[in-house]
């Protein structure tokens, strides 16, 4: 638990701006904002006050006389809530007169000496906002600073304008600071004498209470805005897991696990609740069961047993039998299985959801030296542990790698969950490499080679050796949080208005460096137009055959509806779906057809030998699904002949036809064809054919055991071949 | 998050609580059949006399080879995806069984769920046993004709009622020129063969070994090519069970694509990638609900309605909120998706790093794979293949912001990239590709209190090495099975089959199973 004093310089300078940007006042508004929005949201126990210095008027304990004149206590010591929020927001204005800002300070120290009476607090400490342009007395600077270290009493400064903080921007490990390249890192011109008096002091305090790493403590408004988590956050501290690190039956090491990487989620959960009482016990909600008859039975939960699917099996497996009979693991465990190259343990194979870091047991000196030499024997041998990993005796056995860690202050293995067999999808991908149609060129290859050296996220410093990341995303605070705050926040103060927009300083954090984006321009214009990339423009549904079959099915008997419109419909269908067509396959043999005549790709013969050697095959299958495909394939080879003045070959076709039906007991086929009324061509329809109208409806009569000789022919069994030497 | 939450995976059912994990695992999870139906799948087998001939004492016949493999692949659908169907055909038989009264096909199983029964039946064509249990049932017929059989197969796809995703035949033969004296044939296979393709059922050829040596260039290649040609690989034959498993079951699921997104290289430059899942968690699968009468599936049906006037609730009728220091905050839920809506669904190239830069122990999920997508930007493989040479000749990862679907925050990833990789039978091991690999923000590092730094001497550390290696092995990602699962399974089996007693999982991630490996480990380190 932390007691937290705000102390806010509102004096008049603070709203002193250049043109465009936003004066140090609303700055250090935001800033402050999000650091209380943090807290609130965080919901801890940590206690916030507000004081303001600069204002018109004056409200302190310590005012008497001329003494603390133009501070104001604007908020005591308690938890921070929506209306210090709205106090930030919209109560406090900028004031008109200067306050000392030491003078301030000493009522900050005397706000928590007095409201922390009685209260456990661990951590004690003041954050100002100031330009540091109002004078100020260095009388009691001393005294100041004792009564800070006694009290143990921490500080914060947030300026307008980064301070030179010379060699002070070392790995610190985690939750460091961003080495500051979006500004310069020293104080841009324009800065008073007051204000660089000012700078000399805030450092003196800050050196004096934290040696060097105090001016670390000092940061921009900016600087601030971009990182979040500049504020002193309250960690959550990983649960330690003790083990034993077992190698054979023989050697065991007890150990001591950490949580060091999980992914962070959003706390707490969206709860639903009625529109218009906005109460959650408004809302019931309610499962049944029921029968998968008509009439969907309700049958109650005590009527169910619970199931498993075991392939296309239901098998009833109570909760009883399902305890009874299920793997059980003998609890907690870390023991080798054996070591191998660490090149075999590929990182594309990590899986589950965090990182352990391995160290030996507090206080257990023999233990460190085991895994010390463990970690170090690995290290040297490039080789890493398979290692089975049971968390406790209600989960469930992981096999994982357990690899060496090394930093100069500590070292462990690290372990990571590894899959089983089962976990693995082995998935084959065409070769980049052999494939003409994706070889880039020289040109090309060298362009993308400019580009990756002008869009370099490192800056190497030769003298040093060292390599510096441009672009630390380890280091980025997860945007998802900020955003949400921001949007729950405006939504408790303005219930009534649309969520606002996202903040630009969240915007700008997750962009690259700007100098970045400004050296990758040409080597991309030289991608662009080296590299044709055409986006491709969406083709129409694709129609399937079954689709267009029903739909001339339902049309079907009155044939010549379809050389109107609705042909043209199937022949633009057609060309689309099928793109190219050589030959008359065996899905959407019709629309083929019709394609290949038409395009003149083949001679009406030979395509319409392909159209009726499918017809064959479908008329073998005895399948309705193949009659209507067959029926399809009739029509448009009928429709064709017409257009193509080949009525003669189709009319031979349907008489061979028919009669083959016979032969094969085909009735039921015929029917189909008799009730489309698909019969042979007219000389009405086409001035080749000898066929009137009254030969082409008896045609489809029933017969009264005609053509017995023709039927004799196809009784050495009926061939595909047979239907086309009639022709 | 509590404690006991550490291993993260207590139970196997997926967390009911955790509606937005659950979404997202759903959606990674990439096989939400009701939207991309379900996989087919034929096992075409040869059962010519051929195929029962092996030329060693102790090798299993072709025949053996193949059905023990298709068995595989059944009890591995039954766990993984047991929606898809399986079917089973022989060819080159005496009996003939099929819907077109075609000689020489045997349809054995028709395209269902795989199921015990069906394992069943196939168990009794294994072995010495198997051999003759064949030739009583069906034997051996002198001839066939290959399109006719692949006619069956085709059936065989248009007699399911389902949605099909993906339709494929697996052939196993160890015949390389089965029409050699019949040109006619041979020519009506291939074109039969090139029906199939443009219905886009996919032909897969499983050559089996053959004394002399399997010839493809005699008839399949004209038969397989198609698909083979873009993919640019070419099996070796396979003489060993294996060998072949690993051939079939590097063809037997099918990619899906978790999606298919731009990948931004500045506002004007875009490519478009489609995105993979190599590494998925397995999960036992959730219990179904039964009516105790009949053990029949039971419906279940959620309602929401409200307490006061018992009236249903429309999603409309609802809004959400969180309260915070007693004030209600109330938002719409379109709102909680759309707060979450940085960027478009993508990538957003940043920059480039040394690969030596990505830290092994800053994991913080499983990685996805990323190859181009051709279908929406025409020439998105060219630009990809030249940023993979690139960036694997100058040793640099792709840094990019990635915000994986519409409404989700943009998290940093690496783009890693990986060479192609072939073993000896010429199955590609690695494809190539970028791995995806997800970078940790601030907020998922967590603090750990370290203990202090002890170090071990040069001698220590000498006598670590030497038991090191002794407990050398080779890993391989597959070496071992989910013991729960597998202990699930057998349960079920058994139950299935009415076992008694069933059979117990040999759990690999126990120290028994590498006995052998430790029974030379006599060292004991002293410190």
């Amino acid at each position: 638990m932390a007691a937290v004093v705000l102390c806010m310089d509102v004096g008049l300078a603070m709203s002193n701006s250049f043109p465009d940007e936003e004066s140090p006042f609303e700055l250090a508004k935001k800033v402050m904002t999000m650091f209380v929005q943090r807290q609130v949201f965080a919901e801890n126990k940590d206690e916030v006050a507000l004081v303001l210095f600069g204002t018109d008027g004056t409200e302190n304990a310590l005012a008497a006389g001329d003494q603390y004149q133009n501070i104001t206590v604007h908020r005591h010591l308690m938890c921070p809530d929506f209306d210090l929020l709205e106090d930030i927001e919209s109560k406090i204005q900028p004031g008109s007169q200067q306050a000392d800002l030491l003078d301030a300070l000493i009522v900050c120290m005397d706000l928590i000496q007095e409201e922390t009476l009685g209260k456990k607090f661990e951590k004690r400490h003041i954050e100002v906002f100031t330009d540091l342009s109002s004078p100020f007395s260095r009388d009691q600077l001393d005294i100041i600073i004792h009564n800070l270290k006694k009290s143990g009493i921490s500080l914060q400064f947030f300026l307008p304008f980064p301070i030179g903080k010379q060699g002070g921007t070392g790995d610190r490990g985690d939750g460091s600071l961003l080495s500051d390249h979006h500004g310069p890192s020293f104080p841009p011109k324009g800065i008073t004498e007051q204000q660089k008096e000012g700078i000399q002091m805030v450092k003196k305090v800050m050196m004096s209470l934290e040696g060097e790493d105090g001016l670390e403590e000092i940061y921009s408004f900016s600087e601030a805005l971009r990182q979040l988590c500049v504020f002193k956050k309250t960690e959550r501290r990983s649960m330690p897991w003790s083990c034993q690190l077992t190698i054979g039956s023989n050697l065991s090491i007890k150990i001591v696990a950490y949580k060091s990487i999980t992914q962070e989620k959003v706390k707490k959960c969206w709860t639903v609740v009625d529109a218009r009482t906005l109460k959650k016990e408004a809302i019931q909600k309610e499962t049944v069961y029921c029968l998968n008859d008509d009439d969907e039975t309700e049958v109650s939960k005590e009527d169910t047993i619970q199931g498993f699917r075991y392939g296309s099996d239901i098998i009833p497996f109570s909760k009883v039998d399902e305890e009874q009979m299920k793997y059980k693991s003998e609890g907690k465990c870390f023991s080798v299985l054996g070591f191998c190259r660490s090149s075999q343990v590929h990182m594309k194979y990590f899986m589950g959801n965090q990182v352990l870091k391995v160290f030996a047991a507090k206080d257990d000196e023999a233990a460190a030296v085991a895994l010390s030499s463990l970690i170090h024997a690995l290290d040297e041998l490039d080789m890493v542990a398979v290692v089975r990993y049971v968390y406790n005796e209600k989960t469930n056995p992981q096999v994982g790698v357990a690899f060496p860690l090394i930093k100069d202050a500590y070292e462990c293995l690290v372990y990571i969950q590894l899959p089983f067999m089962e976990d693995l999808r082995q998935y084959m991908f065409p070769s980049l490499k052999n494939n003409r149609k994706c070889t880039p060129t020289e040109a090309q290859l060298s362009a993308v080679d400019a580009l990756i050296d002008s869009m370099s996220l490192v800056q190497k410093d030769e003298e040093e050796g060292t390599i510096e990341d441009l672009f630390p995303t380890s280091k980025i605070p997860n945007p998802q949080f900020q955003r949400l705050f921001q949007c729950l926040l405006h939504r408790a103060l303005h219930p009534q208005e649309p969520l606002p927009p996202i903040q630009q300083h969240i915007l700008s954090m997750l962009d690259p460096p700007t100098e970045v984006t400004a050296k990758c321009q040409v080597p991309l214009s030289k991608i662009k137009t080296l590299f044709p990339l055409t986006e491709v423009i969406k083709k129409k549904n694709q129609v399937t055959g079954q689709d267009i079959f029903q739909d001339n099915h339902e049309e079907g008997p009155t044939c010549k509806k379809l050389k109107t419109e609705e042909e043209e419909a199937h022949f633009s269908v057609s060309s689309l779906a099928e793109g190219s067509v050589t030959c008359v396959g065996s899905v959407n043999p019709a629309e083929n057809f019709r394609v290949l005549v038409r395009q003149k790709k083949a001679t009406f013969e030979e395509a319409s030998h392909q159209l009726i050697n499918h017809i064959e095959q479908f008329l073998d299958t005895n399948e309705t699904l193949y009659f209507m495909k067959s029926m399809d394939c009739i029509k448009a080879f009928r429709e064709e002949a017409i257009q193509f003045s080949e009525e003669q070959r189709f009319n031979n076709f349907l008489k061979a036809l028919r009669d083959k039906v016979e032969v094969k007991q085909l009735n039921h086929f015929w029917e189909i064809v008799v009730h489309d009324g698909v019969t042979l061509i007219t000389k009405d329809e086409a001035p080749g054919s000898s066929v009137t109208t009254e030969e082409a409806k008896k045609f489809l009569a029933p017969k009264e055991n005609a053509n017995a000789d023709s039927a004799a022919a196809f009784e050495e069994g009926g061939d595909v071949d047979d239907l086309l030497e009639l022709i | 998050m509590s404690s006991n939450n550490m291993s993260g995976w207590e139970s196997y059912y997926k967390n009911e609580g955790d509606e937005e994990e659950e979404q997202e695992e759903g959606l990674e999870a990439g096989g939400d059949y009701s939207y991309s139906g379900r996989d087919s799948l034929i096992f075409l087998v040869d059962a010519s006399r051929a195929m029962f001939e092996s030329q060693d004492e102790d090798e299993l016949t072709p025949f053996d080879m193949s059905i023990q493999c298709i068995r595989s692949v059944y009890t591995n659908k039954i766990i993984s995806s047991n929606r898809d169907l399986l079917a089973v055909v022989f060819y080159g038989t005496k009996k003939d069984k099929n819907s077109v009264n075609f000689k020489n096909i045997y349809v054995l199983q028709e395209l269902d769920n795989p199921g015990v029964k069906r394992v069943q039946e196939l168990d009794k064509f294994k072995g010495q046993e198997g051999k003759k249990y064949f030739e009583d049932q069906i034997g051996h017929g002198s001839d066939y004709s290959l399109s006719e059989v692949l006619w069956v197969c085709a059936n065989l796809f248009s007699d399911v009622q389902f949605k099909m995703s993906h339709k494929r035949i697996m052939l196993f033969t160890n015949e390389d020129d089965p029409h050699g004296d019949d040109s006619a044939k041979a020519s009506r296979a291939r074109t039969k063969a090139g029906d199939l393709r443009d219905t886009g059922i996919f032909l897969d050829l499983m050559h089996l070994k053959k004394r002399g040596g399997f010839d493809t260039s005699l008839f399949y290649r004209d038969v397989i090519i198609a698909e083979n040609e873009d993919i640019g690989i070419h099996f070796e034959e396979s003489s060993k069970l294996e060998d072949l498993l690993r051939k079939v079951r590097a063809k037997e699921t099918r990619k899906r694509v978790l999606s298919r997104l731009k990948l931004k290289l500045n506002k004007d430059v875009t490519l478009t990638v489609g995105i993979y899942n190599m590494v998925q968690k397995a999960y036992r699968p959730p219990p179904v609900r039964l009516y105790r009468e009949t053990n029949e599936p039971v419906k279940t049906k959620t309602r929401t309605f409200n307490v006061n006037t018992g009236s249903l609730l429309l999603p409309s009728d609802t809004k959400r909120s969180q309260t915070y220091s007693h004030r209600q905050i109330v938002l719409e839920k379109e709102e909680t998706e759309e707060l979450k809506r940085f960027d478009e669904p993508g990538f957003i190239l940043i920059g480039f790093k040394p690969l030596m830069m990505l830290k092994k122990h800053h994991y913080l999920r499983h990685s996805l794979f990323v190859y181009p997508e051709e279908s929406l930007i025409n020439g998105s493989s060219t630009l990809f293949s030249a940023l993979l040479t690139k960036c694997l000749e100058k040793e640099v990862m792709a840094v990019c912001r990635y915000t994986p679907r519409r409404n989700s925050p943009p998290c940093f990833v690496a783009l890693v990239p990986q060479e192609e990789e072939l073993d000896d039978q010429k199955i590609q091991v690695a494809p190539p590709g970028f791995q995806l690999v997800f970078l940790p923000y601030a907020d998922d590092k967590r603090k750990v209190p370290f203990t202090e730094k002890v170090m071990a001497n040069p001698e220590q550390v000498d006598k670590m090495k030497a038991i090191v290696q002794k407990l050398r092995f080779k890993y391989r990602s597959d070496s071992f099975e989910n013991p729960v699962l597998q202990q699930h399974f057998r349960n079920m089996e058994a139950l299935a089959l009415d076992l008694m007693e069933p059979e117990q999982a040999v759990d690999l991630t126990c120290k028994e199973a590498i006995t052998e490996l430790r029974s030379s480990f006599h060292g004991r380190l002293s410190c």
